[in-house]
């Protein structure tokens, strides 16, 4: 050993460097690393921490109840008011005036509230006839050619919801009881 | 002995206690079989972890169906899904795909936008070459996390940021994640992608932060036809159950050994 | 991240590349360490001397190469602050997370390595350097220990003996590594075959003799030393024979892929033949396999004949050649993996960018440090040979030549 000096400051150098990396390593790794599997547990409740914001069509019918009642009567029960209208937490935190700030999130841009349906576009994602969609569903090629079978008049303002009720389903014919005389064919 | 030739006269049990006697009498058959044994403990054991680990097993395991008979390709989860989790423009979290098949076999999939704007007659790949007749059949799949029991994502993660809950759901630590995309590059199903905005590997969680706030995952609310079947597979009493008690199912590339504990009813060869 | 265009089906989340020009950078880089040190391995521990003149400048291109091979990575990485966290938590079921340590292993042994071999060097320039800046740096390079005694010697030789052995099999788990790394994700049919390791390994000594070849040559011209024939045509026989081995792997592995035909044959098919025509048929097969196989061919065949002028324009140019194969072979294993979609559908249509953290001017800035780090070395240490082949001008005092010592002789350049 007279001889290797240069190796012992070596092996000084590597405890050093082995020892001042576990000393980091107890520093920065956190405690609940490893408790019940090779992660950190507290990155589950910072999951679980999150807003849910779609909440629901029952929360929607608290306040919208006359709405909310004739949907679940009617035939159009499935789809869920959040479809159509947009996550509803950011609408229910406005409306109870609650500070909103902290949602860097897309729903902001739906006018940090609610979205405003067009009342067409929503309609198209499930009725507009496409080959792989169930034939039991009722279903339009297009809106012109469907207004122009009912004798009615298409525009590019023509929306869905003219005759369509979305909520109940319930037909009236309000343009076409002004144009036409003859009833529509249920 | 006559077992090896004959083995459909002797159950599998009374074949292993057969090996198991002559074992200790012969050196050189008994080596043969007690190898022959041990070659089946895998299996065994691979059997009673699968056991242990989802649908007997006691506390809460989810799992989640997806019934392609009954999509009817809305898109309205994807929106949701979108909605509920700030997933950013260009990636999902959960997608449709839409198939249609032709008679000459070809096969067309699209998912324009991930399926959040719907699906139209028209589209681009409808435009065939080949000929303008009508498709012979056609369908729709959801797709999401398979949230597999042997995950390669865990696998591959280098710092643990990967991991799988208790009840068997595949979380991303936000925090410890270092954004080096080897989870993404080692899903089979392309369920992660690297979030631009946190910089960090994302993927479907099956809403967790909802389910235990007793929800249900934002797509199976949202789904309008019941395509979508989340909930507690180790409740016999449960809906999910009850289909998968009732229904044969599938997984998606079920080659690759991840075991997904995302499972499909209705799906068709041609859906990889 | 962009939202490439793409063709047929590709899964949504599959329109974006996740792995760029870092990480084809990265093998490259590592691949180009394992080769030069596989070159000085040849001459400190078996006994090839051809490659004596080569030998330190391999060692030193190693580890200077291996000094940035982590820089790509860390310009990849979404949170490159977190990057420890592969060292302070690994996660023993992962490939990727051996990289810490083999990496940090791997750098250890090359530095005491070339630390040993110059040590003698060191410790006369700290005696006799001209320029009293650098006795710190000198006193600082010897640790403080100006022990060269015929002892002091002999203990450092038995202790280099020891680290090649281990460095030898850590530059091959460090570059089989990066293989697994790909050939291990079973996700992937481009990736996933037990062949990656052996291809990326031998790819990596192709490249690390290669490179070693293209700058002794090119830095003896400018520097108007005179080159070393043999050694020259040592390199080349070593590159020929290497290059051999590899192609071969890698034409295996891609015919295997046609004979079995799986599921996932038609659409790499469709790969290799379209998107991957150029980089592969032409650039990693013609240019890079083919034409310097019979080239160099020519050199080990014809051996003296060969005038010495053609043989240091064929080391050059085909230093030139094996260094794009392998980048392309890089390339096509990295980029093409990511070309089609795991929907075995549809492809992206994939555009290099210029510019940007992982464009390619980053990577060209990247390719250059370890020659500056080069450069600064030689400024401080002989790059070609021992401390008697410095400028005489930068020492009060020349060392006689070195006699090798009876049975050590290999360790004695």
């Amino acid at each position: 050993m007279r001889h290797a000096g240069h190796f012992v400051r070596l092996l000084a150098l590597v405890a050093i460097a082995v020892v001042g990396f576990l000393y980091v390593r107890s520093l920065v790794v956190p405690k609940d690393f490893g408790v019940k599997g090779h992660y950190r547990l507290s990155a589950i409740e910072d999951e679980a921490k999150r807003e849910a914001r779609h909440i629901g069509s029952d929360a929607c019918a608290e306040c919208h109840d006359d709405i909310g009642a004739a949907w679940k009567a009617g035939k159009h029960h499935t789809p869920q008011c959040e479809n159509c209208h947009g996550p509803g937490l950011m609408h229910t935190k406005v409306v109870a005036e609650e500070p909103t700030t902290g949602y860097p999130d897309p729903i902001l841009k739906f006018n940090n509230a609610i979205k405003r349906p067009t009342g067409i576009m929503e309609c198209k994602w499930c009725h507009l006839k496409t080959f792989e969609r169930p034939s039991t569903l009722k279903s339009i090629s297009s809106v012109r050619e469907h207004v122009e079978s009912h004798h009615g008049t298409y525009t590019t303002e023509t929306l869905c919801i003219d005759c369509h009720n979305p909520h109940t389903t319930v037909v009236t014919l309000p343009k076409l009881a002004a144009s036409s005389k003859a009833p529509v064919a249920k | 002995m006559t077992s090896l030739h004959s083995p459909d006269d002797v159950s599998r049990r009374a074949f292993l206690e057969a090996v198991a006697k002559t074992g200790g009498q012969s050196f050189l058959f008994g080596s043969l079989f007690v190898n022959t044994a041990l070659l089946r403990l895998p299996q065994v054991e691979a059997g009673a972890k699968a056991r242990a680990e989802s649908e007997t097993g006691k506390g809460v395991i989810y799992g989640f169906v997806v019934d392609t008979t009954k999509c009817i390709g809305c898109g309205s989860c994807v929106r949701a899904c979108r909605a509920e989790n700030g997933v950013p423009e260009g990636y999902n979290r959960t997608w449709v795909e839409q198939y249609t098949f032709y008679r000459d076999g070809e096969v067309f999939v699209n998912s324009p936008n991930g399926g959040e704007d719907g699906f139209a007659e028209q589209l681009p790949t409808r435009n065939r070459p080949s000929g303008d007749e009508a498709p012979m059949r056609g369908f729709f799949v959801p797709k999401l996390c398979n949230h597999c029991i042997d995950t390669p994502c865990i696998q591959v993660c280098p710092v643990g940021a990967s991991f799988k809950t208790d009840e068997g759901v595949v979380l991303v630590d936000h925090e410890r994640c270092v954004g080096c995309g080897y989870c993404v590059q080692a899903c089979p199903f392309g369920s992660r992608y690297l979030n631009p905005e946190t910089g960090t590997a994302d993927k479907c969680t099956w809403c967790h932060h909802r389910v235990v706030k007793g929800l249900l995952p934002a797509c199976v609310v949202s789904c309008p036809a019941e395509a979508r079947i989340f909930g507690n597979v180790s409740d016999p009493d449960s809906k999910i159950s009850r289909i998968l008690a009732t229904n044969r199912v599938q997984v998606l590339k079920s080659f690759l050994g991840t075991r997904p504990r995302t499972r499909y009813i209705g799906l068709d060869s041609e859906v990889i | 991240m962009h939202h490439y265009i793409t063709e047929g089906y590709v899964l949504p989340n599959q329109a974006h590349i996740y792995w760029t020009t870092m990480i084809v950078l990265y093998p490259y880089i590592t691949g180009i360490v394992a080769g030069a040190f596989i070159i000085s391995s040849l001459h400190h521990v078996f006994d090839k001397d051809e490659l004596k003149p080569v030998s330190r400048f391999a060692m030193v291109m190693a580890f200077a190469f291996l000094l940035f091979a982590t820089l790509p990575l860390l310009n990849h990485l979404g949170h490159p602050e977190r990057a420890l966290n592969i060292m302070f938590t690994p996660n023993v079921t992962s490939a990727m997370a051996g990289f810490g340590f083999i990496y940090s292993t791997y750098l250890f042994i090359l530095a005491v390595e070339i630390w040993l071999v110059y040590r003698t060097d060191i410790v006369h320039l700290y005696q006799h350097t001209r320029y009293p800046a650098l006795k710190p740096v000198y006193w600082l390079l010897a640790l403080g220990i100006l022990d060269i005694s015929e002892e002091a010697k002999r203990v450092d030789r038995r202790v280099m003996i020891v680290l090649a052995s281990i460095g030898i099999p850590a530059a091959c788990g460090l570059h089989g590594y990066v293989g697994f790394i790909f050939g291990a994700i079973k996700a992937n049919p481009w990736w996933a075959s037990p062949l990656m390791p052996v291809i990326f390994l031998l790819s990596a000594i192709v490249s690390g003799v290669a490179m070693v070849m293209l700058c002794y040559i090119v830095i003896h011209w400018l520097q108007r030393r005179e080159i070393n024939g043999e050694c020259v045509h040592a390199l080349i026989e070593t590159a020929w024979y290497f290059l051999i081995i590899d192609v071969a792997l890698e034409m295996l592995e891609l015919i295997n892929h046609a004979y079995m035909a799986n599921e996932d044959w038609t659409i790499l098919k469709q790969l290799v033949t379209g998107k991957l025509f150029v980089s592969m048929f032409i650039i990693q097969i013609l240019l890079g396999s083919v034409v310097p196989f019979f080239v160099m061919g020519y050199v080990v065949v014809f051996k003296q004949r060969v005038p010495a002028m053609v043989r240091n324009l064929i080391g050059v140019c085909c230093g030139l050649l094996l260094l794009a194969q392998v980048a392309a072979m890089r390339w096509n294993v990295v980029m093409g993996g990511q070309m089609f979609s795991k929907s075995l559908r549809g492809f992206l249509n994939f555009q290099v960018d210029l510019y940007g953290r992982e464009g390619l001017i980053a990577g060209a800035v990247i390719l250059c440090l370890p020659f500056v780090v080069i450069f600064v070395f030689s400024r401080l240490l002989p790059l070609w040979g021992g401390v008697e082949s410095f400028p005489k001008e930068w020492m009060k005092e020349t060392p006689p030549v070195r006699q090798p010592l009876k049975g050590w002789s290999k360790f004695t350049s």
